[in-house]
Parts: structure tokens; C-alpha cells; sequence
């Protein structure tokens, strides 16, 4: 038993009475007032370069619609922290922000914690989150019911290759490339499959370590195979440039082409000479792009004068489309909760996204599977299209 | 079997062995003299590689110029860190002085991020694109430029171990160093200079692992391909990190050649347990070694 007095409980009593009233309109004005992304982003470790990218494009997003009114009456605020791109201190950041915040959209770092997160997200049924992962394994609506990603999954992005390909040449030879990581052997087992099936002739499969830093060996592989195309995945620069420099010192007749990490601007403008021809698939526009249809990159650029990475689209993108999703749930008048947010998300059909994506969008499950083929001038120091916009047909 | 591509193989594996030996030669020199595993090794090769690149791209100086300076560069925060964070530790327990050098790496990789920032980049290319053929066997250029720089450095460490002053110097340190004091030996000098010379050494290294895979503030994680070389090697041996470094260079090139790249990593570390087990002080190493 206690040992409290009638004149303590009533000064404690008082105390909490007075403690309520301050602090209640503080609460009701976040509840009422803000809408939270949460961010478990990687501002240092191996993706950090990413990171920090996609953090100035999801803050750019939150300024650009605070200052035109926010979503539908509410603030948008985002509240993250640094991971360092480990999947144990991105749930630790996720369990302190969403302690501290009441967050209903999330962004999440990889797909390691996509799917360690996974079972927690859909036992509180109050978040929508997307996040830097394009993992296949994602992009299955049903066991990852509350989740999404802001381009197409991996195997997508390689399809978007593939179709270019067969465009190009009937029958094409392909090796792939990929780093023996979660994130290099994701689409391989499934892109293998669909290049034969598209009449194309897988002669090679390489793997390198993932801390490869000479690719002497596999240099030599890919020389016996002789393919006409080359398409690396699980890398977001090293050691794809030392591939280009060897194979053509070799006088190899292969184009070399990527996914969307490995195909910023600036990372290959470093590269000089050898990364000519590179070619790659672009969920989105380039920062420099200055299409008509584009007005979000014009602001985009008169707020932040020098070049973003792409990973600052992908941030950009990815808060539109859950705020979008929240948008549509206020406007509705439910309530904020995974289901409804989700539901509103996949309601987004013909969406225009203010150029960063050259078409119009629609997302009916996880993934939004529209890309374009670009390949970097060295002349021009710039990635180039080389193909349109790319919807695949499921 | 196809010799010629067999040839190819194996000149890849000695260059990219060779490129092993030379930064597992930095953790030889400071461990042969202080009995100190540095495990920031990796980090002063990123570090040689940022200030290549910080000379060279961001300076605009030759490359005559930007590799001894680079060189210095990392010799001189050696001399830094020895003298203000080793040197106190001295007489502390060697896992206290290992830990101290586990955050060292921690540091120098957030220093880069904060003044390079965190994207990787590509050195400015100095060793041209002409390929080398060997017969008609083909190597890459940059691994044969790598496998004779770290074949002259690591012979001329041999011979100024056995011949130079310094040389002897560090090896009656590494002996006893009570017995090293007596005879007039400057063993805290020798630890300064043991530390300038395997931290300029493991930049001279970035700037060549640079040259060839690119520069990001995590390409430190070379060094613990390279700290598996000197297990194996044994830990004070110049001569056991070159055998060490061929050896595994060798074994990981035909191992992902006829294994396939996955199985890269599963051979190198089978054969560093096999090492353990059958010489636990490594194949050239002092057998009191103390082991962490």
C-alpha cells in the first residue's frame, strides 16, 4: 500500500489537471494540424549516397506543399534519422520515431528491413510505407499488404531492358552481371526465364563478391561469352566502370547497361571515356531535363540550382504518392489507417506526376512499372533517352 | 582444358594477390614493430585514395605530383595518430589498443563523408588504357601496374628490413624492446616511424585500389580482404603477406573462374580456418604470436 494522504491525491490530481491543460492543445494541434513522414534513411554506410539524396527530395516535396497549403488542411513535417543502412538500427529508428510522432507514412531504407518491418506494419494497421527497396518480393500486395514502391520492382526494371533489347535486336546474346547480395541476385532467376521466353539467349551469368574491387576474372568470362548486351544489377557504381574500361581495351562489341541505382548522372560523369554508351533504366526524369511537360523539375531546380542524384527523385516521388494516398483518404473523410491509405493509393490511375515521370501513372498493386532507357554521352556529360516511356503490361 | 584462358586466369589472380599484399604489409609493419593490429589499415587506404583524387581532380596538380603527396599525406596522419592516440596507450592491453583502432576507422570514414561527401567516385585515370598481353595472354593494365609497384615495394621492405639501420632497428624493437632500450635503440621512435611507414604504404595502396574499383568512403572493407592475407601470411611477415597475398589472390581467381563468383568468398575463408587450424601463427609468422 501507498502511503498517500487525501491533500497529496488532491495535489497530485491538480498537478495532472493543469499538466492536461497545458499540454492538450498541443496534442490536438499535431493530430489535427500535421501529417508525419517517418524516415529510416541511410545518411551514412555503404548507401549513404542515396541517402542523403532522398532525404532533400522528400524535405523538398514537404516544402513545396507546405507552402502551397499543405494536405487537405494539414502540415506535412518529416521527422528521420540515420541508419548507416543497417536493418537492426533502421527498426530502432522506426520503433523511437513512430513512439514520438503519430506516423501514418513511412519510408523505409531497404528491403531488409521492408521485410523485417513487415509483420510489425501490419499488426498496428496505421502506417503506409515505401521506401528505397525495388525488391521483387515486395511487390506482392498480398503479403505485403501495406507497402509500395515509387517505380517498378527489379525484375520490372530488367523487363524494361529486355523489351528494349528485343526491339533492338531479335535474338539477342545477354550475359548477366549481378554482386552476390540480397539485392544483386533479385531479379536474376526471374529475368533469365523471361529473356528466353522473349527469344533472346542468355550465354553467361557472372557473379562477383560484394566487396569485388578487381574484375580481372570475370572480365575474361565475359569475353568467352561475347554477348551483345550486358545488363549488371546489385551495383550502384564499382566495379562496373573498370568492366567498361577492360572490355573495351579488349575491343568487346557488348553494350553494357543497368538498374535504376546505377544510373545517376553525376557518378558517371567521373568516369570519363569509358562510361560512353553506358545504358540503364530511369524510372524518372533527370534533374537537367527541361520537357515541357515537366513544371516539378523547373521548381526543382530554381530551389536547389545544382544538380540532385536520382535518388532524389525516387524521395520526391515516393512522398507525392503517400501523400497523395493521405489526400485522398482525408478528402473521403476516413480515417488514417494502413487500410484505407492503401486503398486510396491504389485508387491513383492516369496520375500525373508533374513531369518526374513521363506519363501518366496508375498503381494497382505495389509497384508502379513504367521506366525509359537512357544511355550517357561522355561528349555531353549527360544521361540520354533512348528509348520513350516504357509501361509494362502485366 | 583451355591453357591460354587458363594463363589469363591466373595473371589476373597474382595482380589482384599482388594488390592484396601490399595493404596486408601495412598491418605487418605496425604489428611487426608495436605488436598492434590496425585495424583502421583499410581507412588509411580510402584515405590515400580521397587525397589522390583531393591533389589530383580537386587541385588540378599532375599526377607525379598528387601520388607522393598522397603518399605523404597518409604517412602523416600515421605519425598523428601513433603519436597521439597509440603512444598513450602504451602498456594498456592489446584489445584496448585495437579498439582504439576500430573506432580510428569509424572516424577517418566519417571525415570523408563530411569533406568528400558520401558519393562514390572514379580516380582520374594515370595508367592509360593500352591492354598488356603476356604471349597472347591477356592482362588488365591497371593489375599489372599494381602487381609491379607492389612487387618493388614489398622487395625493397625485404631488403631494408635484412640491410637498413632503421630496418634492424624496428626488428630488435620487434624482439624485445627492453633489450632494444639498452642498446640505444629510439624505440618510440621506431614506433613513429613504423606507423608513418605502413600508413603511407596503405595509402600508396588506396591510390592503386582506387585506380581500379573507384573511391567511396566504405572501400575500406578491402582492408579486411587484406587482414585474411596476413592470418594466413603471418602477422610479422613481409615475406608471408606476399606468399599470403598471391596465394589467395590465386585461389579466389580460380575459384570464381571454374566455381562461379559466389563461391569466392566461401574459398577464401575455408582456406583461412584450414590455416588456422594446421599454422595458427600463419605460414611465415613468429609462432608466440599473441593471438586477439
Amino acid at each position: 500500500m501507498t502511503d498517500l494522504n487525501r491533500r497529496d491525491i488532491l495535489g497530485l490530481a491538480a498537478t495532472a489537471g493543469l499538466a492536461s491543460t497545458f499540454f492538450s492543445p498541443l496534442t490536438a494541434f499535431a493530430d489535427e494540424k500535421e501529417l508525419v513522414i517517418g524516415g529510416s534513411i541511410p545518411l551514412t554506410g555503404v548507401f549513404a549516397f542515396a541517402g542523403v539524396a532522398i532525404e532533400a527530395g522528400i524535405s523538398d516535396f514537404v516544402k513545396i506543399t507546405n507552402e502551397a497549403g499543405g494536405v487537405a488542411g494539414r502540415k506535412l513535417r518529416l521527422a528521420y534519422e540515420d541508419t548507416a543502412y543497417k536493418v537492426d538500427q533502421s527498426v530502432a529508428v522506426f520503433n523511437k520515431l513512430t513512439t514520438q510522432n503519430d506516423i501514418h507514412l513511412y519510408y523505409g531504407d531497404s528491403t531488409g528491413f521492408a521485410k523485417t518491418i513487415n509483420e510489425e506494419l501490419n499488426r498496428r494497421g496505421t502506417i503506409l510505407m515505401a521506401g528505397a527497396s525495388f525488391g521483387s518480393e515486395l511487390n506482392n500486395p498480398e503479403k505485403y499488404p501495406f507497402q509500395f514502391m515509387a517505380g517498378p520492382d527489379y525484375v520490372e526494371m530488367i523487363a524494361i531492358l529486355l523489351e528494349y533489347i528485343a526491339k533492338e535486336q531479335k535474338g539477342a546474346k545477354i550475359v548477366f552481371v549481378n554482386s552476390d547480395t540480397e539485392f544483386g541476385r533479385d531479379p536474376i532467376e526471374a529475368s533469365v526465364k523471361r529473356a528466353k521466353e522473349m527469344g533472346l539467349e542468355v550465354v553467361g551469368q557472372i557473379v562477383t563478391p560484394p566487396t569485388a574491387v578487381d574484375v580481372s576474372t570475370e572480365i575474361l568470362k565475359l569475353r568467352r561469352a561475347n554477348p551483345d548486351f550486358t545488363i549488371f544489377h546489385g551495383y550502384v557504381l564499382a566495379p562496373l566502370p573498370e568492366f567498361l574500361s577492360q572490355a573495351k581495351q579488349l575491343g568487346l562489341k557488348s553494350r553494357f547497361m543497368g538498374t535504376f541505382w546505377s544510373m545517376d548522372n553525376s557518378l558517371w560523369a567521373n568516369v570519363g571515356a569509358p562510361a560512353d554508351g553506358f545504358m540503364g533504366v530511369m524510372p524518372y526524369r533527370y534533374y537537367y531535363d527541361t520537357a515541357p511537360d515537366a513544371p516539378i523539375l523547373e521548381k526543382i531546380r530554381k530551389l536547389r540550382p545544382t544538380y540532385q542524384a536520382t535518388g532524389y527523385m525516387q524521395g520526391f516521388l515516393t512522398a507525392m504518392l503517400m501523400t497523395e494516398a493521405a489526400r485522398r483518404t482525408l478528402q473521403a473523410g476516413k480515417a488514417l489507417d494502413a487500410k484505407n491509405l492503401k486503398a486510396a493509393l491504389n485508387t491513383i490511375k492516369d496520375f500525373d506526376t508533374g513531369g518526374i515521370i513521363g506519363v501518366p501513372i496508375s498503381i494497382p498493386g505495389n509497384s508502379v512499372p513504367v521506366g525509359r532507357i537512357y544511355s550517357y554521352s561522355a561528349a555531353d556529360k549527360q544521361m540520354k533517352p533512348a528509348s520513350d516511356w516504357i509501361s509494362l503490361k502485366k | 582444358m583451355d591453357w591460354l584462358f587458363f594463363a589469363e586466369v591466373t595473371l589476373a589472380g597474382l595482380g589482384s594477390g599482388a594488390l592484396l599484399a601490399l595493404t596486408a604489409l601495412a598491418f605487418v609493419l605496425i604489428y611487426k614493430a608495436t605488436r598492434v593490429i590496425n585495424l583502421a589499415v583499410g581507412e588509411i587506404l580510402m584515405l590515400g585514395g580521397y587525397l589522390f583524387f583531393a591533389f589530383s581532380a580537386g587541385f588540378g596538380l599532375p599526377v607525379w605530383a598528387a601520388i607522393p603527396l598522397a603518399i605523404a599525406g597518409g604517412g602523416a596522419v600515421g605519425a598523428l595518430v601513433e603519436r597521439a592516440l597509440i603512444r598513450p596507450m602504451l602498456g594498456e592491453t592489446p584489445i584496448s589498443v585495437f579498439m582504439v583502432t576500430v573506432g580510428l576507422g569509424s572516424v577517418l570514414m566519417g571525415v570523408a563523408e563530411l569533406v568528400w561527401n558520401t558519393d562514390p567516385r572514379a580516380l582520374p585515370d594515370f595508367m592509360g588504357a593500352t591492354p598488356v598481353f603476356i604471349g597472347e595472354a591477356y592482362v588488365s593494365r591497371k593489375i599489372a601496374v599494381g602487381f609491379v609497384v607492389a612487387g618493388v615495394v614489398i622487395a625493397l621492405f625485404l631488403l631494408l628490413f635484412r640491410f637498413w639501420r632503421g630496418g634492424v632497428a624496428l626488428r630488435a624493437t620487434a624482439s624485445d624492446q627492453a633489450a632494444a632500450y639498452s642498446c640505444g635503440i629510439n624505440v618510440p621512435g621506431v614506433f613513429s616511424l613504423a606507423w608513418i611507414v605502413a600508413c603511407a604504404t596503405a595509402a600508396g595502396a588506396g591510390i592503386l585500389v582506387g585506380a581500379i574499383g573507384g573511391i567511396s568512403p566504405t572501400m575500406g572493407v578491402f582492408g579486411l580482404s587484406a587482414l585474411v592475407v596476413v592470418i594466413i601470411g603471418g602477422l610479422d611477415s613481409v615475406l608471408g603477406a606476399l606468399v599470403g597475398g598471391l596465394l589467395i589472390g590465386l585461389v579466389e581467381a580460380w575459384a570464381g573462374t571454374y566455381l562461379g563468383g559466389e563461391f569466392k568468398l566461401v574459398t577464401t575463408f575455408s582456406l583461412l580456418i584450414a590455416a588456422l587450424m594446421i599454422r595458427p601463427y600463419g605460414l611465415f609468422g613468429t609462432v608466440e604470436i599473441e593471438r586477439l
